[in-house]
């Protein structure tokens, strides 16, 4: 196994195209994992503490070796960087076209470093690489910049796929994403503020060439198998229909929706808190990311009938909301009618803009104007233009995304970067300390979902080497109440399922970060293995798949362990950032606030947290007290040179 | 990684005699048009049931995605945009065959199927224009790529994601599958089938009308 | 005998045609509601409750939860008026 990584420096316009040795698959697995390894390597040798927004940060791209090989998984790429709007490790996967048509060109990563002098876009044609001139694309959406480099390579020698920023990325804001053929987006961490930071528009990649399968009869073999058990399992055709728009009422039953900023958890509106979205608005066929069996998205076209709200948008179409698009809007922000839920889709897609961290953001000050604790005057200052902050309303919803978008008032500067530093700014700005409504995990925000009556999704928050992340370590076991799960990772042990006890809920956490690291590394979708965890596990299942492609046979043991080893990684880099045990933690309103409505009240996170985050530690093999990686730990990983480095920079235990 | 070839991974390698009268394709294998995703996967399967050493390209594949908004079907109105565009299987002998000047056209005895041996072929090209559905393509080294119907068991049907079983007989859908591997005397009646309606919506308006359920649900 | 109520929701409710339904059962048993359920909507349905393999409660994709919110398996017992619902397990987005 063999791989091409394209390294490109913007500010000499030096393209250069290196081999990736076997030997760091055998370490590193490939996707996320070798993303994470080029990023590690290159502040060797730069400043770690440098500005996320400067030439020294690095924009990597990656896709892993299962995808486009038939597995029928969906693709995902992944960008890494060092994160302009949370200051630390930062990562972000997507699907869509683009990393199946990279895949094809030859370079499996791409390398971005420098700054280039102005405006300018990458494409790569198969092995010839040319950074364009992109002052025609500059100031364009996502949705435009990708027609025009369409319209502009063609389709030889193949189609050509893109990967966009928007007007967002340009100003600098930190919660802009990257956007894959103007569809699916990269949303977390600001990868659209550093590519907009380097002068970088977009990339756009076309390929012709083909990729290597080691065993392919095997490959053909698993693929087959792979689909029969996709085929023979009913719950797949329930997950076709409705995607994850299938959890909201699953959410609404068990109180884990986020209304209003948290204030409850279940949503209001008839409509709104059943998944009947699919019988009025799937009126279009389905769409599909790239070499997946089951094809789960899907297309609305709004024409108008649906609601009263549906006739300002008539015409539209866009990929059908998945639940966060959901519970951003109809939960964070109180939005009660789909046509305009759909349409926040849209909007934050095209303006390739996080819309976790815009809606926190939002619903925070729309808590303090409900709360009276600003008054008009006071919003009229922040924003500059007429603004009602009231809760549900599209239209000044939509305003506020344009501020932050184009940067053009006080509130879209001071909220750039997310709703952590938006509300110490605010705080600051108005002398009074309001961080009791902000909503967020370790300096990321929040996932739009109920924490408090979940401790391994609240441990996730506060932990997750990306800020308040729920797809670092997906807690299916504890939120599903899956006793056979427990059973199957923890020696027969159920308690791992349990929601009333701390017991095994940071081991839990451990044990799916580390499979879900797994999956980032094959360049898989995660919905598939969430369909079926016990059934589809990435250590067992996937790693028959990855043997068959790459020739490294592994254990199920051993995956793991390379899984774990990708999760430290991520770790070490934070630790040398300066982050610590005092930032595992998450915001005042989940760690003292008790729950007042769904199926689980009165529970806080105060309740369980610091067991469950020393728990967490502990099976880490980290120091409990400072949060440290040890030694030990590292060295059982093979990580002897990881320590040496964190021990140069007094962040080892 | 292995470079060995593995042309066994393809059936249906045995000829007619030269003079033999081959009856025509017994199967059809069509696509609806528009009814396509884009997810690649039969690309991706095809090539790598025909990669000659484990390499898959999907610009070696037998079939092509298009992308054509512009053409909506019957049973999708608006249209997706895409089209799984491959080889019709006309009747023997099928034109791309006539005009081959070196006979490199045989017929497998499990299909019928008319298959070009590459080891007969001059890559004249001759077969492309030939095609009238433009279904014979060019691979980037040349050589002529044209579908086989993978002896008799097409991978492509078996991974499309809007494959038969992924439809669960027609009952999470108001459509029919994209790719359709079909006798002949089924063709038109499948062709022309209308897709059975059970979706949610009248389902839940119905109920809704009978009082069963409240629409605060 | 005692009365067991159902809540379906997403898929399910697709493959029961309703929301609610009740089930009187001889057994205050979770298999013998499962069973009853899975013999009234169907094959699919059945195959939504019951792991073929191991005639367990299917636990893919699924939650199946009592008023209290716990998880049910095919030992537990049921109460007279208790209701169970039917949900899709699936998580983020």
């Amino acid at each position: 196994m063999e791989s091409r990584l394209l390294r490109v420096d913007l500010t000499t316009g030096e393209c250069n195209s290196e081999v990736i040795p076997h030997s760091v698959f055998e370490r590193w697995i490939g996707g996320s994992g070798i993303n994470n390894w080029i990023m590690w390597e290159h502040f060797l040798t730069h400043d770690v503490n440098c500005d996320p927004r400067g030439p020294d940060n690095i924009f990597v791209f990656g896709v892993g070796p299962l995808a486009g090989t038939g597995a029928g998984s969906g693709i995902k790429g992944r960008i890494t960087f060092k994160s302009p709007c949370y200051n630390m490790f930062g990562d972000s996967a997507g699907g869509g076209k683009f990393p199946y048509m990279v895949r094809f060109s030859g370079f499996e990563y791409i390398a971005i470093t420098g700054k280039a002098p102005k405006p300018c876009y990458l494409h790569i044609s198969n092995q010839e690489v040319s950074i364009l001139d992109a002052a025609h694309l500059w100031g364009k959406n996502t949705a435009e910049t990708h027609a025009l480099l369409q319209e502009e390579h063609g389709t030889y020698p193949s189609k050509t796929h893109t990967l966009t920023v928007s007007q967002a990325g340009e100003n600098g804001v930190g919660i802009a994403g990257v956007v894959s053929d103007a569809l699916r987006i990269h949303a977390r961490c600001g990868g659209g503020a550093v590519m907009g930071s380097k002068n970088l528009k977009a990339i756009a990649v076309q390929g012709s060439g083909g990729l290597p399968v080691t065993r392919p009869k095997d490959m053909l073999a698993w693929s087959d198998d792979f689909r029969k058990k996709i085929d023979s399992n009913e719950a797949v055709y329930g997950f076709k229909r409705r995607g994850t728009l299938g959890a909201v009422e699953m959410y609404q039953h068990i109180g884990s929706h986020f209304w209003r900023n948290n204030q409850g958890n279940m949503f209001r509106g008839d409509e709104i808190r059943s998944d009947n979205w699919v019988k009025k608005y799937h009126k279009y066929s389905e769409v599909c990311s790239s070499d997946c069996f089951i094809a789960c998205d899907a297309k609305y076209k709004i024409d108008g009938t649906e609601s009263e709200a549906a006739q300002k948008y008539v015409g539209e179409t866009f990929r059908r909301p998945e639940y966060l698009t959901t519970g951003s809007a109809a939960g964070a922000l109180d939005v009660r009618d789909w046509a305009e839920v759909a349409h926040w889709g849209k909007l934050t897609n095209d303006y390739g803009i996080d819309n976790q961290d815009l809606s926190c953001s939002i619903s925070f000050l729309m808590e303090l104007k409900q709360r009276d604790l600003i008054s008009d005057r006071d919003v009229a200052e922040l924003f500059g233009h007429e603004q009602s902050l009231e809760w549900g309303n599209m239209e000044d919803i939509e305003a506020c995304v344009e501020d932050v978008v184009f940067q053009r008032n006080a509130f879209g500067v001071m909220f750039r970067d997310g709703p952590y530093h938006g509300a110490l700014k605010y705080s600051a700005m108005m002398g009074k300390n309001f961080m009791k409504y902000a909503m967020y995990g370790k300096g990321g925000a929040s996932f739009t979902e109920e924490m408090r009556p979940f401790p391994t999704w609240m441990n996730n928050m506060a932990v997750a080497s990306r800020g308040a992340d729920h797809l670092k370590g997906i807690g299916l076991i504890e939120k599903f109440q899956r006793k056979d799960l427990s059973k199957i990772y923890f020696d027969g042990r159920i308690e791992a399922a349990d929601l009333s006890t701390t017991e095994l809920k940071g081991a839990c956490t451990a044990v799916v970060e580390n499979q879900v690291a797994l999956l980032n590394s094959y360049g898989v979708c995660m919905f598939h293995w969430m369909l079926d965890p016990a059934g589809y596990t990435p250590q067992d299942y996937y790693g028959k798949a990855y043997g068959a492609v790459t020739g490294i046979d592994r254990t199920p043991k051993e995956l793991m362990h390379d899984g774990e080893r990708i999760c430290n990684l991520e770790k070490a880099f934070n630790s040398r950032v300066g982050m610590r045990r005092e930032h595992d933690t998450v915001c005042e309103r989940w760690m003292w606030e008790p729950t007042e409505e769904g199926i689980y009240p009165g529970k806080v996170a105060a309740d369980m947290f610091e067991t469950v985050l020393s728990d967490y530690y502990e099976w880490r093999g980290w120091d409990k007290a400072s949060g440290l990686q040890t030694r030990a730990k590292l060295t059982e990983l093979g990580l002897d040179d990881v320590a040496d480095v964190l021990e140069a920079d007094g962040a080892l235990a | 990684m292995s470079s060995a070839p593995q042309k066994e991974l393809v059936t249906g390698s045995i000829r007619y005699a030269p003079d033999a009268e081959v009856p025509n394709v017994d199967h059809k294998l069509f696509a609806l048009r528009n009814q396509c995703t884009e997810c690649n996967v039969c690309e991706i399967a095809c090539a790598l049931v025909h990669s000659p050493d484990g390499t898959i390209n999907p610009q070696l594949s037998r079939l092509r995605i298009e992308h054509a908004p512009e053409k909506p079907s019957k049973v999708s109105p608006h249209g997706i945009g895409f089209i799984a565009e491959i080889c019709h299987h006309c009747g023997n002998p099928p034109p791309c065959a006539e005009v081959c000047p070196t006979d490199a056209f045989y017929y497998d005895p499990n299909t019928q199927a008319a298959v070009i041996e590459q080891d007969n072929c001059i890559q004249c090209m001759e077969c492309v224009p030939g095609c009238p559905f433009d279904v014979v393509f060019v691979a980037p080294q040349g050589e002529l790529l044209k579908c086989d119907l993978c002896g008799g068991d097409p991978v492509c049907v078996k991974a499309c994601a809007a494959r038969p079983e992924m439809l669960n007989e027609g009952k999470q859908y108001v459509r029919l599958p994209v790719l359709f591997y079909e006798t002949q005397p089924d063709f038109n009646q499948t062709s022309k089938q209308k897709p059975e309606l059970q979706d949610e919506v009248g389902m839940m308006q119905a109920m809704l009308e009978r009082g069963e359920i409240s629409s605060s649900a | 005998m005692i009365t067991v109520h159902t809540e379906f929701h997403s898929h399910f409710r697709e493959l029961a045609a309703t929301d609610k339904d009740s089930f009187d059962l001889d057994q205050p048993l979770v298999s013998e509601l499962a069973e009853r359920i899975g013999a009234k909507y169907g094959p699919k349905m059945q195959a939504m409750l019951i792991d073929p393999e191991t005639h367990e409660l299917n636990e893919r994709g699924t939650m199946f939860v009592d008023t209290k919110g716990r998880r049910i398996s095919m030992e537990d017992t049921l109460d007279d008026g208790e209701t169970i619902t039917f949900l899709v397990g699936i998580a983020g987005g």
